[in-house]
């Protein structure tokens, strides 16, 4: 009798039966709606007339959206997706085959980040719409203030869309860590928003660590800082004025590091779901 | 219960552990953000910027929130609260101080519109007197100026940052030499533009210190590509040799363009 | 020195040997006992019937044999192998009480994706997907999604996903609960097919009727104890008694039967009108015939 190896055939499947059914949600309707009604809503900030510095307010407005309606997206979508699994028994079905459980935890992970990247990657591109279309106009009423050219970085842009993707993917990750031990989903969505404070806090925890006097201060400061990845080192470009773009090896890192939680709170996931009687 | 326990622990452990050995991968660019920012550090002067701070870092949407603090700064603009305008434009600097057109526009109305406020709310231009205006402008110039340099802190090479300074001392404050060591600050960062240079010149010449402006321009001059219009080099030449003139140079000590 | 007991030929298709399922409750997790201390052992190529009331831990069984809980005690075993291995469960086509599926993918796309799962390739899958879908006489409705069907169409669509990848052992729970006697007898008939084909069935079910004309040994729990195994006749017969089916007879036959059967040393204990049963009447009524497994 054959034996039955580790197989990422079936984690895709599981991946892309997930993406399907979440594309039929109206969650992700509803946040997409929204994340494109503000950004496209940033056409009215030409009444200030700011001149070119409203490209930046364009920009904030749609990575603020990504970020906002992104974040909300990938809790609710997480935990649903695992939790109607569950209640609906259908997690029972697939388990009955010839399926790792950590196939179906991962292949879940993966119709979530592929479900984060379309959100992402749509609203990257209205958003270089937008602005490219705003910049024209603007360049055309006032050339002198674009005597260099563009200024807008769509490479930056597109580096913004791909960081806030890495983050999305993390926080699935930890929500998904949670679902897997959790016995109701307001839980885990709960459980979710705190991993998302927390993980844009860590960085002040690792300094409180560094700093504290006390020995529950260090504790506590080492068990935050340490256990959830920071956030805000994946938001270099969230602002067209933010720094020049990293270089190649800082964006290489930068990922890696985004990976790599994400892995970790995945294999994590499915030790915890091992042990999860269906 | 025990195994749950045992579960939870290993979980810790493993996060733990993930932290251990991601981290370094991103030490070094976190390390240099966080000199850049002083919103991401636990500073005193970040705790009482307030709840603003607060709400930017916990969604991480200190860009958008700065974004909404600027237009209601713009409101209170309108209103002519002075102190309200003060407040939120550094609120909008300390959650987020990338952008340099907050810098740089919050300067400008220190710099400008609140004396006019100032002296229009104590009874007018004509009713102050001029003791009491040059005393009002001095004051927002140095207050603009100081928030300048906490930019220059965030952006060390910004040339527009060192202009600003330059047209604050040579506009509100009548002080042309101090406008020149700005102009001179700016043209010493990086991809500054020709004109910049030209400024310091003209500046130095209007203020009598036609010596400097000469020996400044020879300086510059063999720098500016002649292939560039913008550059101006048959400018800054015709103006050497008008210094050269006014200032009696001997034919054998004027300059001659290294060609 | 003793002889070494003899190696079955072949193993059997499920086995138990002191399975024991404790599950915490509360907060100070007391233990609750689902299964008791159960030895058990279904053959290859029968019809296994699992009978018990609600709570008795057929379920609990099941979901132990099938890998999806960890015993606390004792082990599980399908065609020798343990159940917790995922390779074990290549041999297992498993269909749920009252079953769920995707509801966005269509009927041969459900069984398609799940014998993608179960490693069949892309050329043998499509021939299997038609085989069992028309083996469950779903051809007509594979196309439409699973979220229009009825129950006893998921029941089938059911039995398809279980059959997709050819297992030689199937574990149906509870697979005409809720579903018309019309559809319940097609599903009697296609367990029998499955038999005789050579597969082994495990089955569960309150339908005591179906199961004694279905099932060839059963196995009764109660508080997740065995408290009875062996074939139908073993467990319902013995009662050293026998029926007739005679033609109908007047009071003065049926006193001279009587007497006749007195000399004899024997009684007669009961009489009464032979039916047709009203299973029959009803597959007669709407116009199907039992076992000839039409679609619906």
């Amino acid at each position: 009798m054959k034996g039955a190896p580790f197989s990422f055939l079936r984690l895709g499947l599981v991946a892309q039966n997930t993406l399907r059914e979440a594309v039929r949600q109206r969650l992700l309707h509803l946040f997409l709606g929204l994340a494109l009604a503000l950004v496209l809503g940033a056409r009215s900030l030409r009444d200030f007339n700011f001149g070119a510095p409203e490209l930046k307010f364009i920009a904030d407005c749609g990575f603020g959206a990504m970020t906002l309606f992104g974040s909300a997206l990938t809790i609710a979508a997480t935990a649903q997706l695992f939790f109607s699994e569950i209640e609906n028994r259908t997690a029972l079905t697939l388990l009955a085959k010839p399926v790792w459980r950590a196939e179906f935890l991962l292949g879940k992970l993966v119709g979530v980040a592929l479900l984060t990247a379309l959100f992402c990657a749509l609203l990257t591109g209205l958003l270089a719409a937008v602005l490219w279309v705003r910049e024209g106009e603007l360049m055309a009423l006032d050339p002198e203030g674009f005597r260099g050219g563009r200024a807008v970085s769509y490479a930056m842009v597109a580096l913004g869309g791909w960081l806030q993707w890495l983050r999305l993917v993390v926080l699935a990750a930890f929500t998904l860590l949670v679902a897997s031990f959790a016995r109701t989903q307001v839980f885990a969505v709960v459980c979710g928003f705190g991993v998302l404070v927390i993980c844009h806090l860590q960085h002040l925890a690792q300094e409180a660590y560094t700093r504290a006097g006390s020995a529950v201060g260090v504790a506590l400061g080492g068990l935050f800082g340490g256990m959830f990845p920071n956030f805000q080192v994946l938001s270099l470009a969230d602002s067209l004025a933010a720094a020049d773009l990293p270089a190649p090896g800082t964006m290489v890192r930068l990922t890696a590091y985004g990976l790599g939680w994400a892995l970790a709170a995945g294999l994590l996931a499915v030790l915890s779901f091992r042990r999860r009687e269906i | 219960m025990k195994s749950r326990l045992g579960l939870a622990l290993l979980v810790c452990a493993g996060l733990a552990l993930a932290g251990q050995v991601l981290a370094p991968l991103v030490a070094e660019p976190w390390r240099q953000r966080r000199e850049r920012e002083p919103a991401l550090r636990l500073e005193p002067g970040v705790a009482a910027a307030g709840q603003g701070v607060t709400l930017a870092l916990l969604g991480g949407f200190r860009a958008l929130v700065a974004d909404a603090a600027w237009i209601q700064m713009y409101a209170r603009w309108e209103r002519r609260d002075l102190a309200g305008t003060e407040a939120f434009a550094r609120l909008v600097t300390t959650v987020d101080p990338r952008p340099v057109y907050f810098w740089l526009n919050a300067a400008r109305i220190l710099a400008y519109d609140f004396p006019a406020w100032r002296i229009e709310a104590a009874g007018g231009y004509d009713a102050v007197p001029a003791a009491v205006q040059r005393a009002v402008n001095e004051a927002q110039a140095a207050a603009a100026l100081e928030l300048l340099g906490a930019a220059r802190q965030r952006h060390p090479d910004s040339v527009d940052l060192w202009v600003e300074e330059a047209n604050i001392h040579l506009n509100r404050r009548g002080d042309p030499l101090a406008a020149a060591a700005a102009y001179r600050e700016a043209w010493a960062r990086p991809r500054a533009p020709f004109y910049v240079a030209r400024l310091r010149a003209e500046v130095l010449r209007r203020a009598g210190k036609r010596a400097e402006a000469l020996a400044w321009l020879r300086e510059i001059h063999p720098a500016l590509p002649e292939a560039d219009l913008g550059a101006g080099a048959e400018l800054v030449l015709q103006r050497i040799r008008e210094l050269e003139a006014e200032l009696g140079v001997p034919a054998g000590d004027v300059y001659r363009p290294d060609r | 020195m003793e002889a070494a007991a003899p190696v079955p030929a072949v193993a059997p298709a499920l086995e138990t040997r002191g399975l024991v399922k404790d599950f915490p409750v509360g907060l100070r997790e007391v233990k609750l006992r689902a299964v008791d201390h159960l030895d058990l052992s279904v053959p290859a190529g029968v019809i296994y019937g699992l009978l018990g009331p609600n709570g008795s831990g057929k379920s609990t069984t099941i979901k132990a044999l099938l890998g999806l809980v960890a015993p606390s005690a004792g082990e599980c075993r399908i065609f020798g192998r343990p159940s917790g291995e995922v390779a074990a469960r290549r041999d297992v086509g498993y269909l749920p009480e009252a079953p769920y599926f995707y509801r966005h993918l269509t009927g041969r796309e459900l069984v398609g994706f799940y014998g993608r799962m179960c490693g069949l390739g892309r050329r043998e899958l499509a021939e299997r997907v038609e085989t069992v879908v028309a083996q469950v006489g779903m051809t007509g409705a594979a196309d439409r999604a699973v979220e229009t069907y009825s129950k006893g169409m998921l029941q089938r669509i059911g039995l398809a996903q279980a059959l997709v990848h050819d297992p030689r052992l199937l574990i149906l729970d509870e697979p005409t609960a809720g579903v018309d006697p019309v559809g319940s007898a097609a599903m009697a008939d296609l367990i029998r097919g499955l038999r005789d084909a050579g597969k082994t069935v495990l089955l569960t079910s309150h339908l005591l009727g179906q199961m004694e004309a279905l099932c060839d040994r059963v196995a009764i729990l109660d508080r997740g104890r065995l408290v009875a195994e062996g074939t139908v006749a073993e467990l319902a017969g013995g009662t050293g008694r026998q029926q007739l089916e005679v033609d109908r007879l007047d009071e003065a036959q049926m006193t001279e039967l009587r007497a006749w059967l007195a000399v004899r040393g024997r009684g007669l204990h009961g009489v009464a009108a032979a039916g047709r049963g009203l299973d029959a009447v009803f597959l007669e009524r709407v116009g199907r015939v039992k076992g000839e497994g039409k679609e619906l």
